[in-house]
């Protein structure tokens, strides 16, 4: 193994995947620098992405849970919103959270460069600094976690701060009366969903027959419900022909089969439809590195790129553009630069989407399993029949397991309801350690708890859970 | 009593089927086994029968609606009492009989008629085990071809059960116990074991055992049978199965204006997930095993460390003893990623094929091949065959070449002792064999078979005609025992029967020479002093150049090219 304790690593982009390497390269010995335009590490993730946007979600649950609470015999009366004191509140977990990086980065002695990175060649960074200036430096390795930002549809670019991507959405400027989302993905509905909360009327439109392309439509349905009574308008199979900026608003033209009013006017407009890779890398050219059609680096299952030196991981590197895939793929990358033989080969990446109700899978998909024309028994069990669900009024959730009927072994996992992010975390580990559906029925799960419907679902699998009544086929 | 039909499992996940056609109405009687619908589901048209008798009282479907396993059909009133099921007892299945070209199914097992009887004494049954039995030296496994049995039938000792695949033979299996099938615990085209529990039995009485929830019942043959009919349903109307099922809905994906449908695929590389937990896979890329190769030897196939371990010392010992062996071990080169070029098929080597693969690549890498041509002037011999023939079809053959030159050889082999030996290079010894048995070569749709005919140059022309025609017909039968393709000294493969001016036959390792006979063609011949049309028959003989010298090889090939051609030979020198 190649003495690694010397080695200079630098990793530009300070996010999940970014903090998560250099943080590991100094553990293992190595020396590191971290570049970043940010005072502290963090990236999208913290400072504009995951955290703030859950810090507000969770407002957004908690006033409808205390609207809900209505049909419980409880009323506190309309709820009275300070929006500079949530702005305030939100920006303080992002300062707390993002400071405690900073602070981990100097226990750890990695060297923070706040500044924006070029290449000068394979091994060479220029650094021009936030504060002025500029520094060269020379590395052994380097890791690319550059991450990527909001796709804008060029046709619909409009210089207004009334059109907002999820950076200014975030920001909070205000509580629009109306707001038009374009795009019914994770991040649009997510957000609408907090405008919508603070007591925006919201219209989402998707270009695609169903929200949340490439989830299971079974998973959908719940949400979908539910967000039909919270949002004004959804509508699908339906595009944005023209933004238009006007004094009372942005004038929007849609095109689609539920259309009323074709033109309408919004006090704002989220635009939500996708995320590209940071690629466009100053001086990227100077090294043997390469970028594919879709802007992604391509890297191998080390996450080495083309250039030997020079690894890229994280939103940059590939879909799913994820946190956590960035988080172990900076962790993978490391350990390659270590010496460690290693590859990124994981069974399951979990996909969230943080909505009330939420939804989570990990693994493989009903969707997939079609397209691949694979065989699987998929064991579903409702909500309606959880103890706990109907304690928090919450039945509507849905837990499915994807198994295969020869081997029963659970190859996916998909979840709807109310806290699903923290509990497909359980079917990660069942696909990873390779558990077969038995295990998980098998598993003594705390009652009563929403987490016993994964156990309930392995049993549907052999025609006997408990709760409800599903004989073996 | 009212009884429940219940629509019975119809094969491998298949959960479901769209009810085509009812065939019974209240009132009307039925019995058991009696067709009570048409169901197609996404394989073929099937025909249901009843599992019940009686007078049906009240149908719970209609036709159009899409059936679920286990859903209740219709209700009896129980008329004649015989061989009814209670409701509760969903475990006396019917097989289904496939509708579509029955008559060109050939799967007698498909249609087993269930014979257990709800018999209420559970306790007294006791269940015993069929176990793979030895099949013959160095055979301890083999491809299981067809189940000839199925759940709640009767078997009785020494009747057939399955058809095995072995390396060279197909073998029918006997049972070695008599009673009714409870569980059957293999698949077909599964690789079973020597001691493996092929199916477990009830001993006469059938116990009204709870319903094995867990472990799917397969219903094997009325799969196999719907399969067959489907797949004879394509080919009557030319079509591929592609075309013949419904093309996936394409799937749209707008770019760059809608959520990454990425999102939580499955990540990695396009195979399948391993079943090994993450500290397992690592474990096996730090000791360099390919964990894709590793057998797991957990449940669901689930590969552990000891799995990776034991794939390592395996890898290790083959090293060890390639070092040891003084040829060095032929290594296949990497193969390049063909799907970049194009579509591409895997399909698995299995049986003759892979024996055949690795037989012949023995062979070729062992033996220093030379191979002789020469021709033989049979105008007068086909005058003799011809004239012969009604003899050996009186026997029960056919006059072939094959079968003449079965015995020119046998006459070639005495004459020629050094033909008909084998080399021990280890102890630096040759193996002079005192019995003369060819091996011929018989094409058959699995692959190349060669049966072998014992003592040739004890038997006349007749006798091994009649012996050849039976033999190639077990080969394409697959009825071949292993036995009846062993011991051969000598090989003759004929491909005249195709064509060919010549070819160079690989020996029958560990035999030393192999003749191959191309077709044989009217020739102008210089006779005398003038060309004839004479009948031409090319011979070519691959030989061990390690033991047989190329003058050898010339004068064996030119007494059998004359045996040819002055059949007389044979009596005085052969």
């Amino acid at each position: 193994m190649t003495n690694t304790s010397n080695l200079r690593v630098a990793v530009i982009g300070g996010g999940p995947g970014g903090y998560a390497s250099a943080f590991l390269a100094a553990d293992l010995g190595m020396k590191v620098t971290l570049i970043d335009p940010e005072a502290n590490p963090g990236g999208v993730c913290l400072y504009r992405g995951c955290i703030p946007s859950k810090a507000l979600l969770h407002v957004a649950k908690l006033l409808e849970e205390a609207e809900q609470a209505k049909n419980w015999g409880i009323d506190f009366g309309e709820p009275k919103v300070d929006l500079n004191k949530l702005r305030g509140w939100k920006e303080s977990i992002v300062k707390k959270l993002t400071g405690g990086l900073g602070q981990l980065s100097k226990q750890r002695s990695v060297q923070f460069v706040q500044g924006k990175a070029a290449f000068v060649n394979s091994t060479t960074v220029k650094v021009t600094k936030t504060a002025g200036g500029e520094e060269t430096l020379t590395f052994d390795r380097i890791i690319i976690a550059t991450g990527s930002r909001p796709t804008v549809v060029p046709s619909l670019k409009l210089d207004s701060p009334r059109l907002m991507d999820s950076t200014s959405a975030l920001d909070l400027p205000d509580i629009p009366k109306t707001l038009l989302v374009i795009g019914g993905g994770y991040i649009g509905l997510e957000l609408g969903s907090v405008y919508a909360a603070l007591g925006t009327k919201v219209t989402v439109v998707e270009m695609m027959s169903g929200l949340l392309p490439g989830a299971d439509r079974d998973l959908v349905l719940p949400l979908h419900k539910r967000l039909e009574k919270f949002f004004s308008a959804i509508l699908l199979n339906t595009t944005v022909k023209s933004l238009k900026d006007e004094k009372t608003g942005i004038r929007v033209t849609l095109e689609g089969p539920n259309v009323k009013e074709k033109e309408q006017v919004f006090d704002r407009v989220l635009m939500s439809v996708g995320r590209r890779p940071n690629s466009e890398i100053f001086g990227l050219d100077q090294t043997k590195v390469k970028v594919n059609a879709k802007g992604f680096i391509e890297i191998n299952a080390q996450r080495q790129t083309a250039d030997p030196t020079i690894y890229a991981i994280g939103d940059v590197a590939g879909e799913p553009m994820l946190a956590h895939k960035a988080m172990h793929e900076g962790r993978c990358a490391v350990e390659a630069i270590a010496g460690h033989k290693v590859a990124f080969e994981p069974n399951a990446i979990p996909a969230v989407v943080f909505t009330d109700p939420e939804i989570a899978w990990a693994g493989l998909t009903e969707t997939q399993a079609k397209e691949q024309g694979r065989e699987i028994t998929v064991a579903k069990f409702p909500w309606a029949a959880s103890g706990r669900a109907i304690t928090i009024d919450r039945p509507e959730g849905l837990t499915k397991l994807l198994i295969d009927p020869k081997t029963e072994r659970v190859l996916g996992v998909g979840i709807v309801g109310a806290g699903a992010g923290e509990l497909i975390a359980e079917g990660v580990l069942a696909i990873e350690m390779c558990a077969l559906a038995a295990d998980v029925g098998m598993t003594i799960h705390p009652h009563p708890t929403l987490s016993e419907t994964m156990m309930e679902s392995a049993e549907v699998f052999y025609g006997q859970a408990t709760d409800i009544y599903r004989p073996k086929k | 009593m009212a009884t429940e039909f219940k629509l019975p499992e119809l094969g491998e996940n298949i959960e479901s089927g769209d009810l085509v056609r009812l065939m019974i109405k209240p009132g009307a009687s039925i019995t058991e086994g009696e067709p009570v619908m048409e169901l197609e589901t996404d394989k073929a048209v099937v025909e249901v029968p009843s599992s019940v008798t009686g007078t049906v009282s009240e149908i719970r479907v209609k036709e159009g609606d899409k059936l679920r396993v286990g859903q209740v059909i219709f209700t009896v009133e129980n008329g004649t009492g015989t061989g009814t099921t209670p409701a509760s007892n969903t475990a006396a299945q019917p097989s289904v009989i496939p509708l579509v070209p029955i008559s060109a199914t050939p799967a007698p097992a498909a249609i087993p008629q269930p014979e257990r009887r709800a018999t209420p004494t559970a306790s007294a049954a006791t269940a015993s085990e069929f176990k793979m039995p030895e099949l013959g030296e160095n055979i301890d496994s083999g491809d299981l071809v067809r189940l000839m049995i199925s759940v709640g039938a009767s078997v009785s000792e020494g009747q057939p059960v399955m058809e095995l695949e072995t390396d060279k033979a197909v073998v029918e299996v006997p049972s070695s116990v008599s009673g009714v099938v409870r569980e059957i615990k293999v698949k077909e085209g599964q690789k079973v074991k020597v001691g493996e529990v092929i199916f477990t039995l009830e001993g006469g009485v059938v116990a009204a055992e709870p319903a094995r929830k867990h472990l799917p019942v397969e219903h094997i043959s009325g799969q196999q049978a719907a399969r067959l009919a489907f797949q004879l349903a394509m080919r009557a109307e030319g079509k591929t199965e592609e075309q013949a099922l419904p093309p996936d809905q394409p799937h749209t994906l707008a770019e760059g204006f809608s959520m990454p449908v990425q999102l939580g695929k499955v990540a990695g590389t396009d195979r399948d997930p391993v079943p090994a937990a993450p500290h397992v896979r690592r474990l096996a890329r730090e000791i360099g095993v390919d964990i894709h190769s590793v057998q797991g030897s957990g449940p669901g196939g689930r590969i552990g460390e000891d799995d990776i371990k034991l794939s390592a010392k395996n890898a290790l010992i083959a090293a060890a003893a390639a070092a040891q062996t003084p040829r060095a071990i032929f290594i296949e080169p990497a193969l390049p990623d063909f799907a970049k070029w194009g579509k591409t098929e895997r399909v698995s080597m299995r049986g003759v094929r892979r024996k055949t693969a690795e037989h012949l690549r023995q062979a070729w890498n062992t033996i220093p091949h030379v191979t002789q041509q020469d021709r033989a002037d049979i105008t007068e011999l086909e005058h003799l065959r011809a004239k012969f023939a009604p003899r050996a079809e009186e026997a029960g053959g056919k006059m072939t070449v094959t079968a003449i030159a079965l015995k020119v050889c046998a006459s070639a082999l005495k004459v020629f002792p050094q033909f008909n030996a084998s080399i021990d290079m280890a102890k630096e010894e040759i193996i002079y064999k005192q019995y003369i048995s060819i091996g011929v070569a018989v094409d058959t749709d699995r692959g190349l078979l060669v049966p072998v005919i014992r003592d040739v140059d004890k038997k006349n022309i007749v006798e091994l005609a009649a012996e050849m025609t039976q033999l190639s017909k077990k080969a394409r039968d697959r009825k071949l025992t292993v036995e009846e393709m062993e011991g051969g000294t000598f090989t003759i493969t004929n491909l005249g029967g195709i064509g060919g001016t010549g070819f160079s036959p690989i020996v029958n390792h560990p035999e030393v020479a192999i003749l191959g006979l191309s077709r044989s063609r009217m020739e102008p011949e210089w006779v005398g002093n003038k060309f004839e049309p004479r009948l031409i028959l090319p011979l070519s003989l691959s030989y061990d150049h390690r033991l047989i010298d190329g003058a050898d090889a010339a004068r064996f090939l030119r007494w059998i090219a004359e045996a040819f051609e002055q059949p007389f030979l044979l009596s005085v020198q052969g």
